[in-house]
This record gives structure tokens, C-alpha cells and sequence, in this order.
């Protein structure tokens, strides 16, 4: 064994650049695979973290116009609230009051959603995650508090709000003039980005004020987290039946488990990652018809070799084998190279997605993936190297003697 | 322990039939040490390759030690000449990336004798041909009449009973052929059987017994 690798060594080495461009042709291949496969992991599982830790909640929307008000979706009333509530299994059921209202500062307006929620129900809805500002950033006060219940004319806006909307930094008791009122800006959210990357651009006040103030009180979300995560399914299809029956509606209400989000999230990212394996499978195949090429270079230039080792004994497998040895410490080779080259690239390319996109996500290699690699350069190399091989293996001795 | 049977071997070159051999009926006996003359094209290499079970004929037959080479498969055919043939050829055909050792080593690797062992039996079979200060030269680093002392050594890696040489002194001077020639001889004063092609008459002389060739036919 060990003298059939240095006798391949060998020949490798006697075409070194004829190696080097096979070797970069499998390094290649396997490095997309490898690229891809750690990308992918990544991004779901930033994506699943985010919505695993929101795994017990049910989101429960409007799913069409009600009847007779043409042009307007459907709100939830306190009615089907308090029937959520009463459902078995259900922790916390929390309303938003949501619409989309002129938002004024500093002579300048923009479009922006106000959720108007109990303020004692925030940490229901956002759980640990969203948080204040840690620091109001350079040069600016402190986030602020939290939204409270007796707040009057306040509000708790995203970081977007603060930062991004107006040409000026909004900061804790600046006013903002919504639908022609002033609100103080007691805090101001940390960035969510990502999945929850709506919150940022929106401004929370207390429902007490969106119905006093703003007038609004249709009720747009109900927010249910639920005490066994196993029931949610169970759980909003109830939901569904007692506001449906309320309403005297089919098919009104949507109540989506986050459970349901994740699986649904899952397969599409699986779709992905599959059409873009399938893909960058194209770039193996291509290695693999260079490693063929070369193997069969390898055995025209060796025929005489070939004919003068079966002259002094060598049985079709011991040549056989010679060359499937030179096709798999190729492959080897560039699966090794390429699942280096996959891990660099992969880092590279989520650093360069962070960066341009601002968003949380780091490539996930994991060791199966890396010997998968290897593993297919080794059976690509083997396959492609099987013909030319078989074909070395089969030359009569007289022959292939002659050839010069 | 060998013998041929209206050994007849065709080559069609479009609608021309060549024949390399007619008819041979050839005995050489075990311990013999037998030279075939002849001119360039009667069909010396042709008889040699049936007889080292390289080539197979277009009729007739090859017996070694009684056994019909036609009913062999071709691993048995690889396994006979391992074990039972060694090969020279007149342009040595060393395996040029492999150094001096390494070739001679080879047909023991073929043969599946562990590391050590045919690497030490290799360096005596070098040592035996006068060159143990040459075994870890390259085929490119030697000269043509050293190359063909390793490719006697080689020849000899697996004890074969039977050396073939096919113009083994065609590609060096006359002293080396003469060299090469004694080498064979005190081959066949161990007890193998020498079959020796060549056109030089000279170097014919080193055998016991000569038989000459014309036109795919042995003379008598
Ligand atoms: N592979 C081949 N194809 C066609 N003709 C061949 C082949 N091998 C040998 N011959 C012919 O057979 C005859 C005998 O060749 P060969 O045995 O090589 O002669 P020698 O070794 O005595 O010079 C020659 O006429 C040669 O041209
Ligand atoms: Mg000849």
C-alpha cells in the first residue's frame, strides 16, 4: 500500500500542473458545497433562534374584510378577547390596536404604525428579548423607561424611530406629534433587526390613550402565548371557532401557532438549500470530468508502463488499482482543499451579508458536512477515475508494450 | 517444460495477412539455455511473447509444464508470468519514476511479499549484478548496460524457473553485451531455463543450443 501511494505520488508529482488544475477543479466544487451547505445552517439558525424562544405563541389576525365594510380589514372587539382568554391552556392573551397614523417631528412627517397595548403586557409580547437601549448611543441621554399604565400622551418608540426616520435623533422627552397630538418619548427599544425587525419602526403608546386620544379601538392582533407548547395547534383552532362564532363569520380569524412559522420556515429554507446545492453540484461535475480527463491523460502517457508492469506480473487489478489511487489522492486532495477553502468562503460570505444587511448571522460548519465533502470528492474522484482506469487495466501486455 | 504446437500467429493489415509465425513446433527443455536467431521481421518477438504469455495465438498452441496457456484467464496468465517468467526486454523498460531498488522490488510488490522483505531481496539482486552502489539511482541516472543489469535483477525478483530476453544486448556495446550474456549464463548454472532472442551470432554463441528463424518459421 504504501509503495502504490509513492509510486502515485510520483506520477502526481511528474504532472504537477496538470494535478494542481485538477485538484483546483474538485477544490472548487466541494468549496460551494461546503460554502453553501454552512451558509444555510446559518441563516436558519438565526432565524429558528429567533422564533424558537417565541415557540408558545399563537398570533391571532383577521384574515379577510368583514362584511358590509368594504375596504377596511376586520378588528377584533374586547368580546373575542376576553373569549380567548377563557380558553383553557392560555397564559397570556394580550390586544394590539394598530394603525398606521401621520407621525410629525421637527417639521417633518412620516407614515408610521401605532400599536396601542397595556403597557403591564409588553413583556408578554416581546418576553426577554426586547429590550430598552443599552445606552442611547454617543453623545446622546440615556433609553429612558418603559411604557406605563398610567402614562398619559407617551410613547416608547423602535430604534428606527429614533434613528433612521427623521434627519434628527429622536431622544427620551422629545415630543412627537401624532394625528395632530403631542406624545413624550419616554424610551426608546433596542434594535431588533432580523425577525423582529418591525418593531423597530414603530412607536407603542398605551391602549387607554389610542382610544382616547387617537380614537381608535378595533382591536388589530391578539397575542396569545400559551402555558404547553404541545396544545398551541389545538389551542388556535379554538381560537378560530369562539371568534368565528362571535362574529357569525367562517374563515374569519387566523390564528397562527409560531410552531407552524418555524416548520413552514424550515422546508423553504431545506427547498433553498437543496436548489442551491443542485446547483453548485454542477461545478462537481465538471471536476468530475477533469479528474477523468486526467486519469486518462495519465494513462495514455503510462501505456507502455502499463504494458511492461503486466509483462513482469501485474494483474489487471494491481493496475486497476494504481490508477483508482491516483483519482482518489487527487479528489482527496481537493476535497480537502475545498472544504478549507468552503469554510473560509463561508465566513467570508456571511461577514460580507452582515455587513451589507445589517443583520445577526454567523456560518455554521458542521464537522459531518466537512467529511461529507471529502467523502463525495472521494466517490466523484473514484467514479470518474473507474473508466479510464478499467480501461489501463484491460490494455493486452503486447501492446500496450509496443506503444510508444 | 516447454513446448509449442503448430504455433501460428496472423496479423491482418486490411485485406493483407501477415503471418508472424507458421506452424512452430518448438521444444525447449527445463535448464536449457536457448538462443533464437534470426533476421529483423522473422518473427523472433513474436515466439517469445507466446512464450511469456503475453500474446495469444491465432491458432495452435503454447504448453508450459504441460499446461495449454490457451485455457488459462488472464489473472492466471499474470500469475504464470510472476512467477514462473522473468522479462528483459531490449529497451530495459524500467519504470522511470521508480529508482533502481524500487524496480526491482516491483514485480515482488505485484506478488504481495511485505515491505521489507523484497526491499532486503531486492538490494541482493542488485548486489548480485554488480550494482550495490547504484540502488537508489534512477533508470535516467544510470547508464544503458547498468539499466539492463537492473532489469536482469528485476527479471529475477520472483525466482522465476524461466528468463526471456528479447535482444537483451540490442541497446548496449559489444563488452556489456558480452557481460550481460555471462550474467545469463551463471542464471542457467543455477538451473534456469535462458530463452534468448538476438541477430548477433556472437552473442548466440553463449547459448547451448540455437535455433534460427525465417519467415515465421523455425529452421531445423
Ligand atoms: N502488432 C503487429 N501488427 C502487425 N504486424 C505485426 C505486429 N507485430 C509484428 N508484426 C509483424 O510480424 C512479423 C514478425 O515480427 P516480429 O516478431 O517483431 O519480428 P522480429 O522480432 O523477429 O523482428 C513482422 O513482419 C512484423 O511486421
Ligand atoms: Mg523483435
Amino acid at each position: 500500500m504504501r509503495d502504490s501511494f509513492s509510486l502515485t505520488y510520483r506520477n502526481i508529482k511528474e504532472r504537477k500542473a496538470r494535478a494542481a488544475l485538477t485538484i483546483l477543479g474538485i477544490t472548487v466544487g466541494i468549496a460551494a458545497v461546503i460554502a453553501l451547505m454552512s451558509i444555510g445552517y446559518g441563516m436558519q439558525e438565526s432565524i429558528t433562534a429567533e422564533l424558537v424562544e417565541m415557540a408558545d405563541v399563537i398570533v391571532v389576525m383577521p384574515m379577510r374584510m368583514e362584511l358590509g365594510s368594504i375596504g377596511t380589514f376586520g378588528s377584533f372587539t374586547d368580546r373575542d378577547l376576553d373569549a380567548v382568554k377563557r380558553i383553557g391552556g392560555v397564559k397570556h392573551a394580550v390586544a394590539m390596536i394598530g394603525e398606521m397614523e401621520e407621525v410629525e417631528y421637527r417639521g417633518e412627517k412620516f407614515m408610521v404604525q401605532i400599536v396601542g397595548i397595556e403597557p403591564r403586557d409588553m413583556d408578554a409580547v416581546f418576553g426577554e428579548t426586547v429590550k430598552l437601549e443599552e445606552d442611547g448611543g454617543a453623545g446622546t441621554e440615556a433609553s429612558g423607561r418603559a411604557l406605563r399604565d398610567n402614562d398619559h400622551k407617551a410613547c416608547e418608540i423602535g430604534y428606527s424611530i429614533a434613528h433612521d426616520y427623521f434627519s434628527n435623533e429622536v431622544g427620551v422627552n422629545d415630543r412627537l406629534t401624532i394625528n395632530g397630538t403631542k406624545f413624550r418619548v419616554v424610551g426608546i427599544i433596542g434594535k431588533q433587526g432580523g425577525f423582529r425587525s418591525e418593531v423597530d419602526s414603530q412607536i407603542y403608546i398605551t391602549t387607554r390613550d389610542s382610544v382616547s386620544v387617537l380614537d381608535n379601538e378595533d382591536i388589530s392582533t391578539i397575542f396569545v402565548r400559551v402555558r404547553n407548547i404541545e396544545n398551541a395547534e389545538e389551542i388556535a383552532a379554538e381560537i378560530e371557532e369562539r371568534i368565528d362564532d362571535n362574529h357569525k363569520l367562517d374563515d374569519f380569524t387566523s390564528a397562527m401557532t409560531m410552531g407552524s412559522a418555524i416548520e413552514q420556515m424550515e422546508s423553504i429554507f431545506g427547498i433553498l438549500q437543496a436548489v442551491l446545492i443542485a446547483i453548485s453540484s454542477i461545478s462537481l461535475i465538471v471536476a468530475a470530468m477533469g479528474i477523468m480527463n486526467t486519469i486518462l491523460m495519465s494513462v495514455m502517457e503510462r501505456t507502455h508502463e502499463i504494458g511492461v508492469m503486466k509483462a513482469i506480473g501485474a494483474k489487471n487489478r494491481n493496475i486497476l488499482s494504481l490508477f483508482l489511487l491516483e483519482a482518489g489522492v487527487i479528489s482527496v486532495i481537493g476535497g480537502v482543499c475545498g472544504c478549507i477553502a468552503g469554510v473560509i468562503g463561508a465566513h467570508a460570505i456571511t461577514f460580507g451579508i452582515q455587513a451589507a444587511f445589517d443583520v445577526e448571522i454567523a456560518a455554521i460548519v458542521k464537522p459531518e458536512v466537512l467529511l461529507g465533502g471529502i467523502a463525495v470528492a472521494l466517490v466523484v474522484g473514484m467514479l470518474s477515475g473507474l473508466y479510464p482506469a478499467r480501461k489501463a487495466s484491460k490494455m493486452s501486455p503486447v501492446e500496450a508494450v509496443r506503444y510508444e | 517444460m516447454i513446448h509449442t504446437e503448430n504455433l501460428t500467429k496472423i496479423y491482418r493489415m486490411g485485406d493483407a495477412e501477415v503471418y508472424a509465425l507458421r506452424d512452430v513446433n518448438l521444444e525447449i527443455k527445463e535448464g536449457e539455455f536457448i538462443a533464437i536467431i534470426g533476421s529483423s521481421g522473422s518473427g523472433k518477438s513474436t515466439l517469445l511473447n507466446m512464450i511469456g504469455c503475453l500474446d495469444t495465438p491465432t491458432s495452435g498452441s503454447v504448453f508450459i509444464d504441460n499446461v495449454n496457456t490457451a485455457s488459462l484467464n488472464e489473472n492466471e496468465l499474470a500469475e504464470i508470468r510472476r512467477e514462473k517468467m522473468g522479462f528483459i526486454f531490449q529497451q530495459f523498460n524500467l519504470v522511470h519514476t521508480l529508482n533502481a531498488v524500487e524496480n526491482v522490488a516491483l514485480p515482488m510488490f505485484f506478488a504481495g511479499v511485505k515491505r521489507e522483505t523484497r526491499l532486503k531481496r531486492a538490494e541482493e539482486l542488485l548486489v548480485n549484478v554488480g550494482l550495490g552502489d547504484r540502488i537508489y539511482h534512477k533508470p535516467s541516472e544510470l547508464s544503458g548496460g547498468q539499466q539492463q543489469r537492473v532489469a536482469i535483477a528485476r527479471a529475477l525478483s520472483n525466482d522465476p524457473e524461466i528468463v526471456i530476453g528479447d535482444e537483451p544486448t540490442g541497446n548496449v556495446d559489444t563488452d556489456t553485451g558480452n557481460a550481460i550474456m555471462d550474467i545469463l549464463e551463471g542464471l542457467n548454472k543455477e538451473g534456469r531455463t535462458i530463452i534468448v532472442v538476438t541477430h548477433d551470432a556472437e552473442i548466440a554463441a553463449h547459448a547451448g543450443r540455437t535455433k534460427r528463424m525465417r519467415d515465421g518459421r523455425v529452421l531445423d
